[in-house]
C-alpha cells in the first residue's frame, strides 16, 4: 500500500469509551457499516475497532494485490497490522463468514492477542468431502456460481452489463453469494476462488483461544453440522449458540437480536 | 471566416449590440463555445454571464475561475463531494482565505445558493460578505449537527446583511424552534424581507401556529410566504382561525401565500377522505382573502377536510381579482354546480391555474362548471378526486381547448391510463406538459370518447342547454333523438379523427404534437410496455420523461418478465431527458427472506432495456432498505446504467460503491456524474461506507481525465 498507512488504507475506526478492545470485522461482499445497527449496543462498555476488507467495495481499488492476496495469510497479516498500528495488546473478536475464519487463523499467530473469537457464519470448509464432512455445498454448485462471475466479469470488460446476481445460482448457494456479486467484477471470482478452496479443517486444533459459534437457524451456506464438526475439532474451549433467526446476515437482518446475544457471549 | 475585406461579419457588430445578443444566450454549452470565438467574445461572454453553478471539487477552491466577475446568481451547492461542508472539513487557517477568493472570484453576487452543513460556512462566507447580496438560498439534506445552540444556523445572516429579500429553506433541514426567535432580534434586517420560503419538504411536523404569527409579525412586507404547518387540531400548535387571522393582519402585502401540512410531503398521493375536519371555519378564510387584496397565487394544502368552501371561494373572486394560482387540498364542495350558475371556485374567472386535491365530492359537473367558470386555465391538475370520470373530464377539456397546456390527473378510481389520455384527446394537439398514472384496466376500450360538442356553437349555448345535453348523455351511448353533431375545432378541421369518430373501434392515428414533458406514476411490479397502445403512441416532441415507480416489494411476486418496459420509450425520437424515481419503492437490500427479490433483482428489472434509449440526462434515485436507511446502486444497475452509451449528464441519488462508478468511466461522452443523497437524512460520511471523501475525488479525477470530444 505504498505510503498510505494500513489505518488510512482500510478505514480504520475506533468508536466508543470503555476500556477493552472489540473488533467486528465483515465478511466478504459488505463492508464495516454492515455493523453499524450492532455498533451502538458496544460503544459505552468498549473501544470498537471496525475495519474494511481490503475487496471492500469502500476501499481503493489499487490496494487489491493479486499476487498477495491468494491465501488468506494475506487477510490476517492486514487484521495484525492493523492491532498492532493501533498498539493492541489484547481484545476479544467478533468476525462473520470469511472474517471467522481469518479470525481464526490470527489466534493462532497470537494467542496472547485475543481474549475470546466469535464466529458467526464460519466454516472451516464449505465443500462437501465425501460422507465424513458435510461442507454444504457441492463442486457443481459452486461451479455455477463460478461461471456466474466470469460471465460478469466478461460481459464488464467488453463494456456490457455484467447482469448475474446472488439470486440468480442455485439456491443452495444463493444466500452466501448474495454479497459476494458486490464486488468487483475484477477481483470477484479471484476472491470467491480463495473462500471456496480454503480447507481449514487441520488447523482448528491448533486454536487454543476460547471461541464462541453462533450459528443462524437456518443459514444455507452453513450446516448445523459443521458448527458441532468445529465445536468437536476446536483447541479452546468452544460453545455453539444457536441463533433464532434465519439466513447468513443475521447482523443485517437482526441486528438488536444478534447485539444481545454478543453481549451475552461476551461476558462469559 | 477568411473572406474579402468588404464582407460583414457578425464580429465587426458594434460591441453595445452584440453584448445585448449574449445577454439573450442562456444556454450554457452555446456559450462556453462562444467565449472560444476571439477575444472579443470571450470578453463579451464572460460580462454577459449572470448566472453560474459550480460544480468543481471542493479541495480545488483555490483554482477557481475568476474571469466570471459579472456572476449574480452563483450556485455552489453542487460542489463535489455533493454535501461537503465548505471551507469546514476540516476547518483550517487558511479557511477564511479560501472564502475571501470565493468572493473575490465573484464580486457581484446578489443571489447565492449554498449548501450548508456546519454554520461555520455561512459565517465564513459572510464576515467579508457580498454588498449586493439579496436573495440566499441555503440547502442542507444532512441532520442538524449535534449540539448546535437554537438558531445559530441564522444567526450570523441577519446580523450580518441587512438588506436581504430572499430566504429559501425549503431544502434546508433545521428545527422549526430555530428561525422566529432570530427573526424577531432583528426586525430592521427583516423590514427588507419580501420572500420567505419555509415549505422545507424534510419536516415531520412543520411550524407552530405561535411561530407563523411570530415570524409574520417580523416581517411585515413579505410579499411571498410558503411555510410548512399542521393542520390537524389533535396536534399542539395547529393551525386554525387566529393564525390565518394573524397572517392576513401581519403581512397584508402577501401575493403569495402557500401553506401545506407536513403529512403532504410524506404521502403525497394521500387518502382521500382522512375524515378528520380542520378548524377553520368559513368567516375565517373570508376575512384571510378580504386581508389580502394583492394575492396572486395562493396555495392551502390541508390534509384535514375543510368544508363547505363554496361561499369562502366565492369570496376569493371577490377579494382577490389578481389571483392567478390556486391550489386546495382537501376542500370540499368547492363548487357546488347547482343548475347553470357558477359557484365557488368557478367564478375565478382570471385563474391560470388549478390544482384540486382530495376533493372528495367534486364531480363531473363541477368539472364542467369550472371549465366555463374558469375559461382562461393554462394549467390544470386534480388528484384523489373519486367521482370524477372520463366524461367530465372530457369536456372540460374541449371547453379550456383554447388555453389549457398542461395537466395532470393522479390517484382518480375512474381515470385510468386509457380513460385519461382518452379525455384530453380534444386538446391532443395543444397538450405541452401531463402527467397521469400507469393503470392498465384488463379490457380497455379503445374506442373513441363520447359527447361530442360543436365548439363554436358553445359558445352561443346558454348554461342550461348545455347542462341538459350533457346530463342526458349516460354511457356515451348516443341518443336517437339526438343530432350527433361532429367535433369542429377553429379553423382547422382534424380529418384523421373525424373519420375515426365513424370508426366503432376508433384508434388514434393523431399525434400528441406539442407534449414536450410527460410525467407517469407507476406501481411496483406493473409494467410500462403498455403505454404506446394505451394512447400515447406518437410524440414527435417529447423530450423530458419523469417516471415515478412506487410501492413495496416485500411481498411483491417476481415479476414474469425480466423487463419493466423501458425499452419502449425508444419510440419517442426527442427523448433525451429522464428521471426515474424508484425511491419510494421499498423493499430489501441483502435481508430479503427466502422466496423474495433482493432489490438488486429490482433493480435490474426496472433498468433493463435503458441502454436502448439515447439519453442524454438521467436522475436516478434507487429503490430504498427503509430498514437501513440505504438507497444505493447494485451491481445490475450499474452495469444497466452503463449501457447508455449517449449519456452526458448522470445523477443518482443515493449512495453506490466506488468500483460501481467505475463502470461509468466506459461511456465516452459522459462530463457530470453526482451521487446526491438528497433525502433526510443524508448518509454521514461515517455510517455509509459507499462513497467516502476519497473515493469521489478519485472517481471525478478519473472522469476528467478522459478526452471528450465536443
Amino acid at each position: 500500500m505504498g505510503s498510505t498507512s494500513i489505518l488510512d488504507a482500510l478505514n480504520v475506526r475506533v468508536e466508543g469509551s470503555g476500556d477493552k478492545y472489540l473488533v467486528f470485522a465483515h465478511g466478504f461482499g459488505t463492508d464495516q457499516s454492515a455493523w453499524q445497527r450492532v455498533l451502538p449496543y458496544f460503544t459505552r462498555n468498549y473501544k470498537v475497532i471496525l475495519y474494511d476488507l481490503v475487496c471492500a467495495g469502500s476501499v481503493n481499488p489499487d490496494y487489491f494485490d493479486y499476487r498477495r492476496y491468494t491465501a488468506l495469510d494475506a487477510y490476517v497479516d492486514d487484521l495484525l497490522n492493523i492491532l498492532d498500528s493501533l498498539h493492541v495488546t489484547r481484545c476479544a473478536y467478533v468476525g462473520h463468514s470469511i472474517s471467522a475464519m481469518i479470525g481464526m487463523l490470527a489466534s493462532i499467530r497470537r494467542p496472547e492477542l485475543f481474549s475470546k473469537l466469535i464466529l458467526i457464519g464460519a466454516s472451516p470448509r464449505f465443500l462437501n468431502d465425501g460422507e465424513n464432512y458435510h461442507g454444504g455445498f457441492e463442486q457443481g454448485e459452486i461451479e455455477h456460481v463460478f461461471s456466474a462471475m466470469e460471465a460478469n466479469y466478461e460481459a464488464w470488460v467488453n463494456g456490457f452489463a455484467p447482469l448475474a446476481v446472488g439470486a440468480d445460482v442455485p439456491a443452495a448457494v444463493r444466500e452466501f453469494s448474495r454479497t459476494l456479486f458486490n464486488m468487483r467484477p475484477d477481483i470477484t471470482l479471484f476472491v470467491s476462488r480463495t473462500v471456496f478452496n480454503s480447507d481449514l479443517r487441520g488447523i482448528l486444533g491448533l486454536v487454543k483461544v476460547p471461541c464462541c459459534i453462533m450459528q443462524t437457524a437456518r443459514d444455507m451456506s452453513v450446516p448445523a453440522a459443521v458448527a458441532t464438526y468445529m465445536k468437536e475439532h476446536l483447541g479452546g474451549k468452544s460453545t455453539i449458540q444457536w441463533l433464532d433467526t434465519e439466513g447468513h446476515l443475521p447482523h443485517l437482518s437482526a441486528p438488536s437480536y444478534l447485539a444481545h446475544q454478543l453481549e451475552i457471549a461476551l461476558s462469559q | 471566416m477568411v473572406g474579402n475585406n468588404l464582407a460583414t461579419s457578425v464580429t465587426q457588430l458594434p460591441e453595445e449590440i452584440l453584448s445585448k445578443v449574449f445577454a439573450g444566450i442562456t444556454h450554457t454549452r452555446t456559450r462556453n463555445s462562444l467565449s472560444l470565438v476571439c477575444q472579443s467574445f470571450y470578453r463579451l461572454e464572460r460580462k454577459t454571464r449572470t448566472s453560474l453553478t459550480l460544480r468543481g471539487n471542493a479541495r480545488d477552491l483555490y483554482r477557481i475561475p475568476t474571469s466570471f466577475t459579472h456572476v449574480t446568481n452563483l450556485d455552489v451547492s453542487l460542489l463535489s463531494p455533493w454535501g461537503h461542508a465548505l471551507f469546514c472539513s476540516p476547518i483550517t487557517a487558511d479557511s477564511p482565505l479560501l472564502a475571501q477568493r470565493l468572493r473575490n472570484a465573484f464580486p457581484r453576487v446578489t443571489s447565492l445558493t449554498l449548501y450548508v452543513r456546519h454554520p461555520q460556512t455561512l459565517q465564513l462566507l459572510l464576515f467579508n460578505h457580498w454588498p449586493d447580496l439579496r436573495q440566499l438560498r441555503l440547502v442542507r439534506w444532512h441532520q442538524r449537527p449535534q449540539g448546535l445552540q437554537p438558531g445559530s444556523d441564522f444567526a450570523a445572516l441577519f446580523s450580518r446583511c441587512r438588506s436581504l429579500t430572499s430566504l429559501d429553506l425549503s431544502s434546508f433541514y433545521h428545527w422549526p424552534e430555530d428561525l422566529p426567535p432570530v427573526l424577531s432580534a432583528n426586525t430592521a434586517a427583516t423590514a427588507s424581507l419580501r420572500r420567505l420560503n419555509l415549505l422545507t419538504t424534510s419536516f415531520t411536523e412543520g411550524f407552530k401556529s405561535n411561530q407563523i404569527e411570530s415570524i409574520t409579525s417580523s416581517c411585515p412586507n413579505l410579499e411571498h410566504f410558503l411555510v410548512a404547518c399542521n393542520f390537524d387540531p389533535r396536534y399542539i400548535g395547529f393551525v386554525g382561525d387566529e393564525t390565518l387571522f394573524a397572517i392576513a393582519s401581519n403581512c397584508p402585502k402577501l401575493k403569495l401565500l402557500h401553506m401545506a401540512d407536513t403529512s403532504s410531503f410524506t404521502n403525497p398521493r394521500g387518502d382521500e377522505e382522512a375524515g378528520e375536519d380542520a378548524r377553520l371555519n368559513r368567516g375565517t378564510l373570508e376575512a384571510l382573502f378580504s386581508g389580502l387584496p394583492l394575492l396572486e397565487e395562493l396555495v392551502l394544502d390541508v390534509c384535514k377536510n375543510v368544508t363547505e368552501s363554496s361561499v369562502s371561494l366565492e369570496m376569493l373572486s371577490s377579494k382577490c381579482p389578481n389571483l392567478k394560482v390556486v391550489k386546495l387540498g382537501q376542500f370540499q364542495g368547492i363548487c357546488l354546480a347547482i343548475g347553470s350558475r357558477l359557484d365557488g371556485i368557478a367564478l375565478c374567472h382570471g385563474l391560470r391555474s388549478l390544482s384540486v386535491n382530495n376533493c372528495g365530492d367534486l364531480d363531473d359537473m363541477g368539472l364542467i362548471e369550472i371549465g366555463r367558470g374558469c375559461s382562461r386555465l393554462v394549467k390544470f391538475e386534480i388528484q384523489g378526486c373519486k367521482l370524477v370520470t372520463e366524461k367530465g373530464l372530457r369536456t372540460m377539456a374541449c371547453l379550456l381547448r383554447r388555453t389549457l397546456i398542461d395537466v395532470k390527473v393522479a390517484s382518480c378510481v375512474n381515470l385510468d391510463a386509457a380513460a385519461t389520455l382518452r379525455a384530453f384527446e380534444p386538446i391532443q394537439d395543444r397538450i405541452e406538459r401531463l402527467h397521469f398514472d400507469c393503470v392498465w384496466k384488463e379490457n380497455d376500450n379503445f374506442g373513441h370518447g363520447f359527447c361530442n360538442f360543436d365548439l363554436n356553437a358553445l359558445d352561443g349555448l346558454n348554461g342550461s342547454e348545455l347542462m341538459d345535453s350533457f346530463g342526458r348523455d349516460e354511457c356515451g351511448e348516443d341518443t336517437s333523438n339526438r343530432k350527433r353533431q361532429k367535433c369542429v375545432y377553429g379553423s382547422e378541421a382534424d380529418d384523421s379523427f373525424l373519420q375515426s369518430n365513424g370508426n366503432s373501434n376508433g384508434y388514434y392515428g393523431n399525434s400528441w404534437d406539442k407534449l414536450q414533458y410527460l410525467s407517469l406514476w407507476i406501481k411496483v411490479g406493473d409494467l410500462l410496455t403498455q403505454l404506446p397502445s394505451a394512447g400515447l403512441e406518437d410524440c414527435p416532441n417529447l423530450e423530458e420523461i419523469c417516471i415515478k415507480v412506487e410501492g413495496d416489494c416485500r411481498g411483491q411476486p417476481k415479476p414474469a418478465v425480466s423487463e419493466f418496459g423501458l425499452s419502449i420509450l425508444a419510440c419517442y425520437p426527442q427523448l433525451s431527458k429522464m428521471q426515474l424515481d424508484c425511491g419510494d419503492t421499498k423493499g430489501f437490500v441483502y435481508t430479503a427472506p427466502s422466496g423474495q427479490m433482493d432489490l438488486s433483482l429490482w433493480e435490474r428489472f426496472f433498468l433493463n432495456g435503458i441502454g436502448s434509449l439515447s439519453l442524454n440526462e438521467l436522475h436516478y434515485w434507487p429503490p430504498q432498505d427503509e430498514d437501513v436507511n440505504q438507497r444505493c446502486l447494485s451491481l445490475p444497475a450499474a452495469g444497466l446504467l452503463q449501457e447508455c452509451y449517449t449519456l452526458r449528464k448522470l445523477f443518482i441519488h443515493g449512495t453506490t460503491h466506488e468500483h460501481f462508478m467505475n463502470f461509468f468511466l466506459k461511456i465516452p461522452n459522459l462530463r457530470d456524474v453526482q451521487l446526491r443523497e438528497d433525502y433526510y437524512p443524508a448518509p454521514e460520511n461515517d455510517m455509509s461506507t459507499e462513497m467516502r471523501v476519497g473515493s469521489c475525488s478519485r472517481f471525478e479525477d478519473a472522469l476528467n481525465r478522459r478526452q471528450i470530444c465536443d
